[in-house]
């Protein structure tokens, strides 16, 4: 419930218009870029963005707005601000919408819309905006006065924040945004820190003190509890091997000893086997997705469970918890101190098998090996490397080659899934950090669901770098199809692409091709070097999977190894 | 089987869509439904069945506790004891 309060010492005002007030709350806030494109129902406000201090990036298709914003969120650590007018701008805000819903990214959502008075007569360009996107909201506020203005919008904030972090909407009525108001009030935010459950800390001390193969399983809460360095030190203490999900690549650095990878469907065997052989899953801020788990009730046979997270709806969802550890994740991880474990031997064989079963980059021939190539890119962009994916089989790759430092360097549609992300979320990322590499990892089938930011890039010069791996064909369900669907190829070819170099380069954007494997390092180096956007177009072969693969509906343990090129290695 | 859970919500734009929304959407199907007003909230009673057996009356419960502007007033019948050890599989 929204508790407000007056401004308490704010002198008599001039009226102000509900726009001005929403540009001088996101002001005072802290907001320092809005992506966004205007319409009619939202001219007041983008009226009242000349002079501020907000910075607006103008994109060239909401969805681009959404994900920029959702990027600048993940790269930042702050409460990411998209906006745009009712009707097509609002619902092409959608996909983003629900892409951070799913990965629980703090965004706060602005749409203009038709005039109170005309809600509900299918005026033009009216939608409800509200009741279309309920599902893939934390929450959301139409304002129906001006002086709510500055409350809804600072309740926004906070709920986008606060706990789980997600989306919010808040739609302004067109009448709302030039309406007059001398009496603006604010939002007070509610008091709410909660106690460390101690009783739960000691009971999963205790369980961890019993167990002889306890395994850590992050999730991407982890990261947005601030808790990168808490589970870093709770790793290094206890010696327990660590597993992470898609979404927490690098809260753990990929080359730390006792990290085994990614768990689940395109995971490594070392982190899968640890998982089937735990007998104590200690789960921070995870949350047993499928593409992680696999078949749900094979997943870890034998393991119990702790789970922490800041969500109670997320324990006992899926899977049963012996010990839930409810709230702040980094205060729980920094309590937990189980002592000296005796588990050496059970640490051991974990990263034996990380080490027998790890990534071999010497495929045979002279064509362009996917893999080596984004891991060779990671290593040579060093610790500033931030990966934006777009959705596909590079995706993969990138989370199974590329080397993380920190989890803020891998952006990636995890639970949505959605193509189109890469190039608007490394615009937003490239934005938030300007001195970091910020790489964009697509594919031609993800590319093309964006491209028009291309533009973007151009405009603001924002120096993004683009890898565009192209296989000429939707190669993630060329590989099911090949696999599953009895190799009956369904509408996957997309060998008349066009001339994806020529594109960049009409764009304005410096563009080149790498067909060869002996012009990898030096086309990372330009690419790493060039001073503005560049692309490098990179051809790989169209029957490239992605290994290894647990097959949809089966259990972890049953991985396939398909590459012949490493047979018996693998 | 049929619980019935009571709910405080706020008047705001699109309260009960959401909750109705939230309870179908996690596979509920709603029975029955009476509303009642309450000035600045009304009181929403929902008697609701899970789709299929793997469907948790206790989570339901847990999501709409998320819920901005919406108090569960009285737990379902499957009470909510505050120790999720309740759950785990014999």
């Amino acid at each position: 419930m929204t508790v407000a309060t007056a401004f308490k010492d704010a002198p008599a005002t001039a009226p102000q218009s509900g726009a001005r007030l929403l540009v001088s709350t996101l002001e005072r806030l802290g907001v320092e870029v809005v992506f966004g494109y205007p319409g009619g129902a939202i001219m007041p406000v983008y009226d009242a963005l000349t002079g501020s201090s907000l910075k607006h990036i103008l994109v060239r298709h909401e969805q681009g707005a959404a994900f920029a914003a959702d990027a600048w969120a993940r790269a930042t650590g702050k409460v990411g601000v998209c906006m745009a007018t009712s009707g097509p701008g609002a619902t092409n805000l959608i996909t983003g919408i629900a892409n951070a819903m799913m990965d629980s990214v703090p965004m706060v959502c602005i749409t203009g819309n038709v005039s109170t008075a005309v809600m509900g007569t299918d005026a033009f360009q009216e939608i409800d905006i509200l009741g279309v996107t309920l599902p893939i909201v934390k929450h959301s506020w139409i304002v129906r006065n001006p002086a709510d203005v500055p409350a809804v919008i600072e309740e926004a904030f906070h709920v986008a924040r606060s706990g789980r972090p997600g989306p919010v909407l808040v739609d302004l009525p067109k009448d709302v945004q030039v309406g007059m108001t001398a009496d603006p009030y604010g939002f007070s935010i509610p008091n709410t820190t909660a106690e460390l459950d101690w009783a739960a800390i000691a009971e999963a001390e205790a369980l961890i003190r019993q167990a002889a193969r306890p395994l850590l399983y992050v999730g991407g809460g982890v990261k947005i509890a601030g808790a990168t360095e808490a589970l870093r030190d709770l790793a290094g203490r206890t010696g327990i091997p660590v597993v992470s999900t898609l979404n927490a690549l690098g809260s753990v650095r990929t080359d730390a000893h006792g990290y085994l990878g990614m768990l689940g469907m395109h995971g490594t065997r070392a982190a899968n086997e640890a998982v089937q052989e735990s007998d104590l899953l200690i789960v921070l801020g995870a949350r047993f997705d499928d593409r992680a788990t696999g078949k749900l009730n094979e997943f870890a046979p034998f393991a119990r469970v702790v789970h922490f997270d800041v969500d109670p709806a997320e324990v006992g969802k899926l899977r049963a918890t012996h010990v839930p550890v409810i709230g702040d994740l980094k205060a729980g991880i920094e309590a937990l101190n189980p002592g000296p474990l005796a588990i050496q031997p059970w640490a051991e064989r974990c990263t034996r098998n990380a080490a027998t079963n790890a990534y071999r980059y010497d495929a045979p021939g002279e064509g362009v090996y996917a893999p080596a190539l984004l891991n060779e890119l990671s290593l040579q962009a060093g610790d500033s490397f931030v990966a934006a994916c777009d959705v596909g089989q590079h995706q993969m790759w990138v989370a199974q080659h590329c080397a993380f430092t920190r989890p803020e360097a891998h952006l990636t549609s995890g639970g949505l899934g959605a193509m189109g992300y890469g190039l608007p979320a490394g615009m937003g990322a490239k934005l938030a950090r300007p001195d970091a590499h910020v790489v964009t990892v697509s594919g031609d089938g993800s590319f093309m669901m964006n491209i028009q930011e291309l533009a973007t890039l151009r405009r603001y010069g924002i120096a993004l770098k683009i890898v565009l791996l192209d296989n000429s064909s939707l190669g993630l369900v060329r590989q099911w199809q090949e696999l599953f669907f009895e190799q009956n190829y369904s509408e996957v070819d997309l060998s008349d692409n066009p001339d994806f170099v020529v594109v960049a380069q009409a764009f304005g954007i410096e563009a080149f091709r790498v067909d060869a494997r002996d012009q990898v390092s030096d086309g990372i180096a330009r690419l790493l070097d060039a001073r503005g956007p560049c692309l490098m177009h990179v051809l790989i072969d169209p029957k490239e999977n992605v290994w290894p693969l647990v097959p949809p509906g089966k259990n972890n343990a049953e991985m396939m190894h398909g590459d012949s090129r490493f047979e018996g290695d693998m | 089987m049929n619980d019935t859970i009571h709910i405080q919500i706020d008047r705001a734009d699109g309260s009960l869509q959401r909750l109705i929304g939230l309870v179908e959407r996690r596979g509920f199907h709603i029975d029955g439904m009476s509303l009642s007003d309450e000035g600045q909230t009304r009181r929403v009673q929902i008697k609701v069945r899970g789709r299929d057996a793997g469907r948790c009356m206790e989570n339901l419960g847990r999501q709409i506790d998320k819920l901005v502007g919406a108090t569960r007033v009285s737990r379902p019948v499957a009470a909510f004891t505050g120790d999720y050890r309740t759950e785990v599989a014999a």
